[in-house]
């Protein structure tokens, strides 16, 4: 019985899609604006990202949001008329969110 | 009065004036015709016309040659579908007291070939009507002895949304997937097939997402949601689809607890 | 008076899809909007990274981040992240359809929780950063 694969991506789209859709404001409003204007000391940050909850928090988020736009950025070329593409498309987006993720884990965790 | 209440208001007034709007139909004879072009005709306005009163008078009065599908006038059989300014509609439902002061442009239904006029083939759309097995399956029929099967309201309220489609085609026409990949099986389709899956008389779930949990089934929408904006019914097959994507991700899970079992 | 074998016109389809009509044009930008969120994550991971080389290292980040040109990309990420917050939002029921017997829950209902939890959590993270 053929099976899509799919379920797996949209599992992470759609975990990454949540997390960002309530966190990503107040992230940005608070590196943008408050940590760009000075507001947020060194040692709260430090705090924060030396954390045990923080920097599984910081990761998931990175991560799971690189997944969410590789799914997403996938598909909106397929739609636009790159279909033919697909599968070169997947690898590129999939594994620029590995990278990603990587990435993330490295600087989260290390 | 707002701004556009006024428009509104003069464009009628203008209409009434002149008495007549314009209609931009697109015609094309597969027989003379390389591509479709179109003709321009000048209807009667009514206020309570609506678009097929206009395709009636013309062709009962102007040009019996015009050539388009309608049958219950009032929104139950899905036959007028067509695109007008752009946007698929379905002719009996579509005011030209709305468009004023006009033209209004009627092409034939996006997304499939034309037959003739206003007149689409959708042999692909039959075609896949019947693949996702859209009747009542199961192991074994209860015995007529044992009565009906019975269904709580509840049970009813399930797939009842999904049962309104009218075969009409207008997602089909609003569908920027199924525009550019034919094989796509289509929001009317996928819809019509959780209306079954959601059936508590029905059985046949494992044997329709043999082909709704695949890539031309529900993994190649993206949630444009222009199908369930232009459903004249209401159906949202945009609702279904992604229901049928968390079916299909709890499935796809699950199998991996029980690799041996089926589904 | 025939000339041509009858065919029928076949089906077009159109490299411009997505800017014929605005429900496609919200489409697009809808989905832009994990390019910017995502970008923001890149900036999320380099500011971790300058805290763990050091507070001069933030203080120069910190600068960088006040720049004209980083400040303009915070607003329109801003922007377009409250976008995917928003449609994600109105998603939740259509996937997500809850019923209490025969009557639905109004999709309101589930919409307003997502966005107290998020109102929420943006407090909680405000007052984490800040107090």
């Amino acid at each position: 019985m053929r099976r899509s694969n799919e379920p797996l991506f949209w599992s992470l789209f759609s975990a990454g899609g949540m997390l960002a859709a309530l966190l990503a404001p107040v992230l940005i409003i608070v590196i943008g604006f408050l940590v760009a204007a000075n507001d947020v000391t060194f040692a709260r940050l430090h705090a924060i990202v030396t954390n045990p909850v923080g920097r599984v928090v910081l990761f998931a988020i990175a991560s799971l949001t690189f997944f969410h736009w590789a799914h997403r950025f996938r598909h909106v070329l397929i739609d636009v008329g790159l279909r033919r593409f697909s599968l070169a498309l997947a690898v590129a987006c999939y594994l620029a969110a590995l990278a990603g993720t990587v990435w993330a884990a490295l600087v989260a965790f290390t | 009065m707002t701004a556009t209440a006024i428009t509104k208001a003069a464009a009628i007034t203008r209409a009434a004036l002149l008495g007549t709007i314009t209609l931009e139909v697109a015609r094309y004879l597969p027989d003379e015709d390389e591509r479709p072009y179109f003709q321009s005709y000048d209807v009667p306005f009514h206020d309570d016309w609506v678009v097929l009163d206009a395709l009636n008078y013309l062709k009962d009065e102007v040009d019996s040659t015009l050539s388009y599908r309608w049958s219950c006038r009032m929104g139950v059989c899905g036959s007028c579908g067509a695109m007008v300014n752009d946007v698929p509609v379905l002719t009996c439902a579509t005011f030209l007291r709305d468009y004023l002061p006009g033209p209004i442009r009627i092409e034939p239904l996006a997304n499939f070939p034309v037959e003739r006029d206003l007149v689409i083939v959708l042999d692909d759309f039959m075609e896949k009507l019947t693949t996702t097995k859209p009747w009542i399956i199961r192991e074994t029929e209860q015995p007529l002895d044992q009565g009906e099967y019975l269904q709580t309201p509840a049970q009813l309220a399930e797939f009842k949304q999904f049962s309104m489609c009218i075969n009409c085609m207008l997602c089909y026409a609003a569908c920027p997937v199924y525009q550019n990949h034919e094989e796509f099986l289509g929001p009317a389709v996928l819809a019509l097939a959780q209306r079954y899956n959601h059936d508590s008389r029905d059985e046949g779930n494992a044997e329709r997402n043999d082909l709704v949990w695949l890539d031309d089934g529900v993994w190649d929408c993206t949630f444009v949601g222009e199908c369930s904006a232009v459903c004249p019914k209401g159906v949202d097959p945009a609702g279904a689809i992604q229901q049928a994507k968390l079916e299909s991700t709890l499935g796809w899970y699950r199998s991996f607890l029980t690799p041996f079992g089926r589904r | 008076m025939a000339t041509r074998t009858p065919t029928p016109y076949p089906r077009h389809r159109s490299r411009k899809w997505f800017l014929t009509r605005w429900p496609y044009q919200r489409f697009m930008l809808r989905e832009l909007s994990a390019v910017f969120v995502a970008a923001y994550m890149v900036v999320l991971l380099v500011l971790v990274t300058q805290v763990h080389n050091g507070q001069h290292s933030v203080r120069s980040f910190e600068n960088t981040l006040k720049s004209p040109g980083l400040l303009i990309f915070t607003s329109v990420a801003l922007i377009f992240a409250l976008l995917h917050t928003i449609t994600w939002f109105q998603a939740v029921p259509k996937a997500l359809p809850l019923r209490r017997g025969e009557n639905k829950v109004p999709p309101g209902l589930l919409i307003g929780a997502h966005y107290v939890a998020m109102l929420a959590l943006s407090a909680i993270i405000l007052i984490i950063v800040l107090v």
